[in-house]
């Protein structure tokens, strides 16, 4: 019984296993990383143990540590949120909103933007938060 | 005729040239290292988690305060009903509120200086030890 020795092989014969390897982690990463868009401030959010599912949404609102607010990533006014808050539950009837406030935000700030969404006509709304790491 | 036949082994005998194939892979693992790279910066891996707020309450509507409890979250304590405790006995205070007026709302109301984070960890608290009806509310204002 006798072995070949190994023989030189061609660039692209090494390079294979590169590819296979590079491909998988793309397709890895296409199929478990979620796509969203960015934030116009970064929210770092609450961490908590509670399991309820994030589901969908119509409308989701942003509060940051300093307290600027955004709705669906357009930065809004805090004066000015009743007005967009109530515009836009006119315009599509937006009922499940999801609240990402920052976990640094003040919870009396937090607290008044959910009054105002109640007061706009708000039935359902959830708290955004991560899962303990 | 006999070119053929004197050609034949001589083609074998050489190195065919080299076929260019219609996709050379050096470009194709530029655009595949681009993409990996794009998902790899794009994705997000959080894992959302979502703490239902259902039925709505306002402390300046009046009426609703009434009979309800009242979990205040101060900057360095707890008070349940305006008696202090610790976060780890929240829950078990509530409960034994609840269990003396049932279907008592309970109200959690964070103070100012009070960071998110520690509204959502009585929140859990709560929630962990089956309290449900929870609402969150603030000073009249």
């Amino acid at each position: 019984m006798h072995f070949q020795s190994p023989r030189p092989r061609s660039d692209e014969e090494r390079i294979l296993p590169l590819i296979n390897v590079v491909f998988l982690l793309l397709i890895f990463f296409m199929l478990a990383g979620r796509l969203a868009a960015t934030d116009p401030f970064p929210v770092k959010p609450p961490a908590s143990v509670s399991d309820g599912e994030a589901g969908v949404r119509d409308l989701m609102v942003l509060v940051a540590a300093d307290g600027r607010v955004a709705v669906d990533g357009e930065p809004v006014a805090p004066e000015a949120l009743g007005d967009v808050l109530t515009a836009r539950l006119a315009r599509d009837g937006a009922t499940r909103v999801q609240l990402k406030g920052d976990a640094r935000a003040e919870a009396v700030h937090v607290v008044a933007i959910m009054e105002q969404l109640r007061d706009a006509g708000v039935e359902r709304l959830r708290l955004l938060t991560v899962a303990n790491p | 005729m006999h070119t053929n036949v004197f050609e034949a082994p001589r083609r074998l005998s050489t190195r065919p040239p080299r076929r260019r194939s219609l996709i050379t892979l050096t470009p194709l693992i530029d655009v595949v290292f681009i993409l990996l790279v794009f998902f790899m910066l794009a994705s997000s891996f959080l894992d959302w988690r979502a703490i239902d707020l259902g039925s709505p309450t306002r402390a300046a509507s009046g009426g609703g305060m009434t009979g309800a409890i009242l979990v205040d979250i101060l900057p360095d304590g707890l008070r349940v009903s305006g008696v202090s405790v610790s976060p780890s006995d929240v829950a078990e205070a509530v409960s034994a509120r609840r269990d003396r007026s049932s279907g008592a709302r309970v109200l959690v109301r964070p103070l100012a200086g009070v960071p998110l984070q520690d509204a959502v960890e009585v929140l859990d608290r709560l929630s962990a030890a089956g309290i449900d009806g929870i609402s969150l509310t603030r000073d009249g204002g």
